[in-house]
């Protein structure tokens, strides 16, 4: 039998697992870690989106206990996106911001697979990431320009 | 360079993008407590025993509050006077579901819900009015005692013009009823505030658009002076207009943190932000629109019947901005109305982004296109020989300078390709309409509401601050203000910060309501940098000694020398700490009151407008609406930041989208049934098109720098252009509000004339007894089962889980399992979601990703594949792509990727049904026990509901795996202490989502046959999202013989019966032909006929499962084992 992680590894830092009904959501939060956004709590959403090793997962239905590999929020992303944040910054990809972090945090992780897709193929694997504000445009025209700029960007969508 | 007209980044960029930006549950302070609230179930009932004792012997809680804690009599004071009708809670009476009853304070969450739980409430039920014509109904119960009617909050019956006359010259007519329901703003950060009563102030850290409101009911209701509440600036996470005034939430947290002294957290859920905020007042809208012969629009007649909910809150100038808006787009000779508030037993109507707008506009627009068509013109060029002049007072009193509608409606025809999309060479099912729109820049609607104010600091540093009282929920106003600051004073904006929202930094002023942010505020920022400019060359000239200066570039210059501006800061007398500061109050001339008098104010000072176009394609199949292009030209004045400029127009458009396609809040009983994202299809990244916007820029001298508003203007005329739209596509005129595939579908098949499915029932003896019951649901049995059994419903006591196991070997996990507190937990993406919605409290959770021989796909002897159990959507979607593509297909229907990372193909088998009243807390059959009534039976049931086979409960089976692999013919394993057996998809499921598993016992892999991997096979899914559950889906799978026979063929159906279904007369009848799409069709229709049992509103499912056949025959047909599009 495996024993459960009485820590978690967050950006860098090691973080305590919280009660064993705990969710990375809370663990996350309770360690004053504010990226990770509970915006529905329920999965459906995106706004809590954070990377398990270098997987985009919804922190607020994994079950903290079940995590072993490091925790990458948007605030340890680091300069790794430095130009993925840029970009959101010039298309204005975002407005009231909240569903930033869980936006930044699946784009890198679409990003980093870095596999070649098209602007249709991005909008769908960014479209479990609701946000209320942009109409989505601005962030996929954002997402976009990067894939172009880190050579995963395809002009023609299959 | 100038600042203005550039897409400069959003100051707070940075924060906003890492994550580190500020919100208010963020960062709380020490010792913050939890707060909840204890909200009525029932709609309208006397509370006739609260006692709260128990709850506050709960270890640790802090604090109860309840109506007895605030001042006797004290009500909010929201637009005032007669209107003000609300007390902070319920006060001995409950007049909704979800009105607070009490709020408790404690220092974990989990103390204070069963603090919740432990309160002793007992109401009284009264008859409640759920619906206009109920509350107006000859002895309705009334929920106030109002002057203009029992249940009439507000009348008005008026007219601008001579009616008359106006109905003389007219010689065309166009009619009809126009229904716009709630909607929910769904801001992405729920209402959240956290208030701390500490050294006689009250501290705010609250999600506003407006702090004025909050600051001001505040210290009403609790007899504060003003400076007694600060509310910190804060990042707020989306408006849209529900944060523009106090939400009650503010105050609870204020009295519980009064109470205790110390900060309390109250952060809405979800399934509450979604049921008790206050969401876009429900119209119904009956518009008579008259021209004469020549085109010319003459009188507009209109009944309006506004569903106030509980209570006034701004109802009455919301109800009014819809009226206003029939006598400002266009110019008619008279307009009449004859309007209603109508107060009703649900949660209160409030502001939202159009403020009754769009609820007039989808009545007012299809009458422009029913008129131009009546007229033989053509829609756009009939709205440009209607539209309303620059330099004219409108019939509304709107006193427009700058108005380019019809440069806007030029220009969108071309941008949308108006001519060649309705030409004759249109594809069928294909149309293109448009709609205008406008709105004021501000409104003086109430006290103060002309004036803003503003400070601006030069620093010894060089650095700008600017200080405003407003707060920005996310409209980039914190930008445009620092931009205008920039322009004014000719710094570069790295060097401007702008502080907003507390009032300890800030003059005050009123905040982001009624698109006033750029104009108001604008302006009072450009008045107050233009005074420090003014003081700067005062100090500059002192300085350089001549009169003669300028400023530009951040610098005070003559002609033969210049001084910084940040040099300048000490020689200011009123300067302190290095920094000089300038307040000012600006009053904007041109705006006029409602309330003085004045027969038609100009409320604002500038007018913006809009067209729209929109391009959809219908699927006849189905019934679902496309929408393949999207047009938005704005006259905006001048864009200060065009992206962000853009950003508030393609948002804007998009809820006005969301609002036309599918959103509703769905009410049964009073009660919110899609209390969630999940089942309010709120538009997603792949539902909406890239839309296109350009901006008409041009003069406006009331305007700050020629700006105009642009916050709300954009949602309005989507709805409309695409009601036009899906005229132009269909020649079906929808007047109601949203077009979801069964509207669609249904009116689709009513203009072809199909004759209703018979359905043989009483051929069908196993069928009698479900019907007998259904049939007398309405005739007392719901009422009994709802009022009655409900009281005998099972409860789950929430408890904690205690322990996590992480097994390595199935035996060992099995053993886990013998308790019956332990569930099996995959990747949690159901399981944590039914903790949280009360259906399940396990206190052992027994993960299975440790177990490597659940973790891979192998093949076995003989060519057939095993997959483990808690193998990963995305690992078997990797998997499947190019062996069994069908699989891959379904996979990447399901959720979000995020999800696929991590959610298992037992978890996907096993999740429980998505029935809106089972997850949402109704006590239903499924939740509460047999005692209990299917609330789908008698409530909304058209999408998520079963059309065949339903018995007492009505939900279905939605996994999509379950689908696919029973039309693949696939295997469950299943292990337990009594060792392994094997099951079909079939005999997996004892009812909807519900596993038929035996006493610890587990999935352990499904094995798909090797003939599954040789066989064509496709996945079609009707889907309001991708992601959604299925509405109705289809895996076919076929095995093709080298002639192009089918050999044999299965086709299961999601969506339509509680578990995965086989038409039996289509499988017999498919093996040995080739089919075409019409004959398997046919045959579907005859299995429909003698096999479904639908409920009244979801008939229309059988028909859309007849169009996925017939689409996925189509692509079995091209041999196409993948979708290629
Ligand atoms: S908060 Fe996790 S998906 Fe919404
Ligand atoms: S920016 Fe507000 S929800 Fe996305």
């Amino acid at each position: 039998m495996a024993e459960p992680r009485t820590g978690l590894r967050v950006d860098g830092d090691v973080v305590p697992a919280g009660a064993p009904g705990a969710t990375l959501l809370d663990v996350l939060r309770a360690s004053g870690n504010f990226a990770a956004k509970g915006a529905c709590r329920r999965g459906e959403c995106g706004a809590c989106t954070v990377l398990v090793g270098d997987r985009a997962v919804l922190a607020c239905t994994t079950l903290a206990a079940l995590v072993t590999d490091e925790v990458t929020t948007a605030a340890g992303l680091g300069d790794d996106a430095a130009d993925l944040r840029a970009a959101f910054a010039d298309h204005a990809a975002f407005q009231c911001g909240f569903c930033t972090p869980g936006q930044v945090v699946r784009a890198e992780a679409v990003l980093r697979e870095r596999v070649e897709r098209g602007r249709d193929e991005i909008v769908r694997a960014m479209s479990g990431n609701v946000c209320r504000c942009t109409g989505y445009r601005q962030i996929v025209d954002a997402v976009c320009a990067v894939a172009q700029s880190r050579q995963c960007f395809r002009k023609v969508s299959s | 360079m100038s600042a203005l007209g550039q897409s400069v980044r959003p100051l707070d960029w940075v924060e906003k993008t890492s994550g580190t930006a500020r919100y208010a549950a963020d960062e709380p302070p020490e010792g913050t407590l939890v707060a909840r609230v204890l909200r009525s179930p029932l709609p309208h009932a006397d509370i006739r025993r609260l006692d709260v004792s128990a709850a506050l012997r709960v270890p640790g809680v802090h604090a109860v509050v309840t109506a007895a804690d605030f001042p006797e009599g004290r009500l909010y004071e929201h637009s005032g006077g007669p209107y003000s009708d609300r007390p902070p809670m319920a006060v001995d009476r409950v007049l909704y579901v979800g009105h607070e009853v009490a709020a408790v304070a404690a220092e974990t969450a989990e103390a204070a819900d069963e603090a919740i739980r432990r309160i002793d409430v007992r109401y009284r039920r009264r008859k409640a009015v759920l619906t206009v014509p109920d509350a107006l109904a000859p002895g309705a119960p009334r929920l106030h005692e109002r002057a203009d009617g029992a249940n009439v909050a507000v009348a008005t019956a008026e007219h601008w013009g001579d009616v008359d006359l106006a109905r003389t010259n007219a010689s065309v007519a166009a009619r009809g009823t126009f229904r716009y329901p709630r909607v929910n703003h769904a801001c992405m950060e729920p209402n959240t505030t956290i208030a701390w009563w500490h050294g006689e102030r009250l501290e705010m850290w609250t999600s506003s658009q407006a702090p004025h409101f909050v600051v001001h009911e505040l210290t009403h209701l609790f007899g504060l002076e003003l400076d007694q509440v600060v509310c910190r600036d804060v990042a707020v996470g989306g408006g849209f207009g529900s944060k523009s005034k106090i939400s009650e939430h503010e105050a609870l947290a204020a009295a519980l943190s009064m109470k205790c002294g110390r900060p309390v957290l109250l952060e809405l859920s979800r399934a509450e932000e979604f049921a008790f905020t206050k969401p876009r007042h429900a119209f119904e809208t009956r518009l008579e629109a008259h021209a004469d012969a020549d085109g010319r629009l003459c009188f507009l007649d209109a009944v309006i019947d506004v569903d106030n909910g509980a209570y006034n809150h701004y109802g009455p100038s919301v109800m009014r901005a819809g009226i206003k808006q029939l006598g400002s787009m266009y110019r008619p000779d008279a307009v009449r109305w004859d309007a209603r508030l109508v107060d009703t037993n649900l949660v209160p109507g409030g502001q939202f982004r159009g403020y009754g707008q769009p609820q007039t506009a989808i009545a007012l627009e299809t009458l422009m296109d029913e008129l131009a068509e009546k007229c033989g013109q053509d829609p756009i060029e009939f709205r440009i020989d209607n539209s309303g002049l620059p330099d004219t007072t409108q019939l509304s009193g709107s006193q427009v300078g700058s108005n380019r509608l019809r440069e806007c409606l030029a220009q969108v025809r071309d941008r949308i390709g108006w001519d060649a999309k309705r030409g004759p060479d249109r594809r069928p099912y294909r149309g293109v309409g448009v709609s205008s729109g406008m709105h004021a820049s501000g409104s003086y609607a109430y006290p103060g509401g002309n004036t803003s104010a503003a400070g601006v600091e030069v620093r010894t540093t060089g650095d700008v601050v600017v200080r405003f009282g407003g707060a920005d929920a996310g409209t980039g106003q914190r930008t445009i203000l620092g931009q205008i600051a920039a322009e004014v004073l000719g710094v570069p904006m790295d060097r401007i910060s702008v502080i907003m929202a507390d009032w300890d930094e800030t003059p005050p002023d009123m905040g982001a309501w009624s698109s006033r942010g750029t104009h108001m505020g604008g302006h009072a920022v450009r008045q107050t940098a233009e005074a420090m400019a003014a003081r700067l060359c005062e100090l500059g000239a002192e300085k350089l000694g001549t009169s003669e200066v300028a400023l530009a570039d951040g610098r005070v210059s003559s002609a033969a020398d210049s001084v910084a501006i940040a040099d300048l800061v000490d020689l200011a007398d009123e300067s302190a700490d290095g920094s000089l500061r300038i307040d000012t109050e600006y009053v904007e001339p041109k705006m006029q009151p409602y309330w003085t008098g004045i027969e038609r104010p100009n409320i604002s000072a500038t007018y913006a407008y809009a067209a729209h176009a929109i391009e959809v394609e219908v699927d006849p199949g189905t019934g679902v609406i496309r929408v393949l292009d999207y047009a938005a030209v704005h006259d905006i004045g001048r864009a200060i930041n065009p992206a962000l400029v853009e950003g508030q127009i393609i948002g804007g458009a998009v809820q006005g989208l969301g609002a036309a396609l599918g959103e509703r809040l769905h009410y049964e009983g009073g009660r919110l049934v899609n209390a969630g994202y999940v089942h309010y299809p709120l538009p997603r990244a792949t539902t909406v098109p890239s839309i296109d916007v350009a901006l008409i820029e041009g003069p406006e001298p009331a305007g700050p720098f020629n700006a105009k508003s642009v916050g709300e203007i954009a949602l309005i005329p989507a709805a409309p252009a695409l009601l036009n739209a899906v005229y132009d596509a269909t020649g079906i005129r929808f007047r109601e509000l949203p077009l979801t595939p069964d509207v669609v579908l249904a009116a689709l098949q009513e203009r072809d004339g199909v004759p209703p499915r018979k359905h043989h029932l009483a051929r069908r003896p196993g069928r009698w007894q479900i019907g007998l019951f259904r049939a007398l649901y309405p005739y007392g049995i719901h009422l009994l089962l709802d009022r009655w059994g409900t009281r005998f419903a099972r409860r789950r006591t929430p408890r904690a889980v205690e322990r996590v196991a992480l097994p390595e070997t199935v035996a060992e996990a099995v053993a886990e399992l013998s308790s019956p507190d332990a569930t099996v937990i995959g990747g949690g993406t159901d399981v944590l979601v039914q903790r949280d919605q009360e259906l399940l409290f396990p206190t052992v959770l027994v993960g299975t990703n440790k177990i490597a021989a659940l973790r891979g796909i192998d093949e076995e002897a003989g060519g057939d594949w095993r997959i483990g159990a808690a193998v990963t959507l995305a690992e078997l979607a990797t998997w499947a792509a190019e062996r069994v593509p069908v699989v891959a297909d379904a996979v990447a229907t399901i959720a979000s990727a995020q999800i696929r990372e991590v959610a298992t193909v037992a978890g996907n088998l096993g999740q429980e049904k998505r029935c809106w009243f089972f997850r949402n807390g109704f006590d239903c059959y499924k939740r509460g026990g047999v005692s209990c009534p299917c609330y789908a039976v008698e409530g909304d049931h058209r999408l998520h509901h079963a059309a065949i086979g339903g018995h007492r409960c009505q939900a279905v089976t939605p996994s999509d795996l379950a689908t696919v692999f029973d039309a693949l013919g696939a295997e469950v394993v299943l292990t337990g202490p009594g060792g392994s057996r094997r099951v079909s998809i079939a005999g997996l499921y004892a009812g909807p989502g519900e596993l038929d598993l035996r006493p610890g016992e587990l999935v352990e892999a499904i094995v798909l046959p090797a003939a599954a991997l040789r066989s064509r096979g496709t996945f079609v899914k009707l889907q309001q999202w991708d992601g959604d559950f299925a509405l109705v889906s289809l895996a076919a799978c076929a095995s093709v013989d080298t002639d192009g026979r089918w050999t044999a063929a299965r086709y299961v159906f999601g969506g339509l019966a509680p578990k995965p279904w086989q038409p039996p007369r289509l499988t017999r009848a498919l093996a040995g032909t080739v089919p075409t799409p019409d004959a398997v069709a046919d045959v579907l229709d005859q299995d429909l006929s003698w096999e479904a049992h639908p409920l009244p509103g979801n008939r229309w499912k059988l028909d859309a499962a007849i169009g996925l056949a017939r689409q996925a025959t189509e692509q079995l047909l091209l041999g196409r084992t993948r979708d290629e599009e």
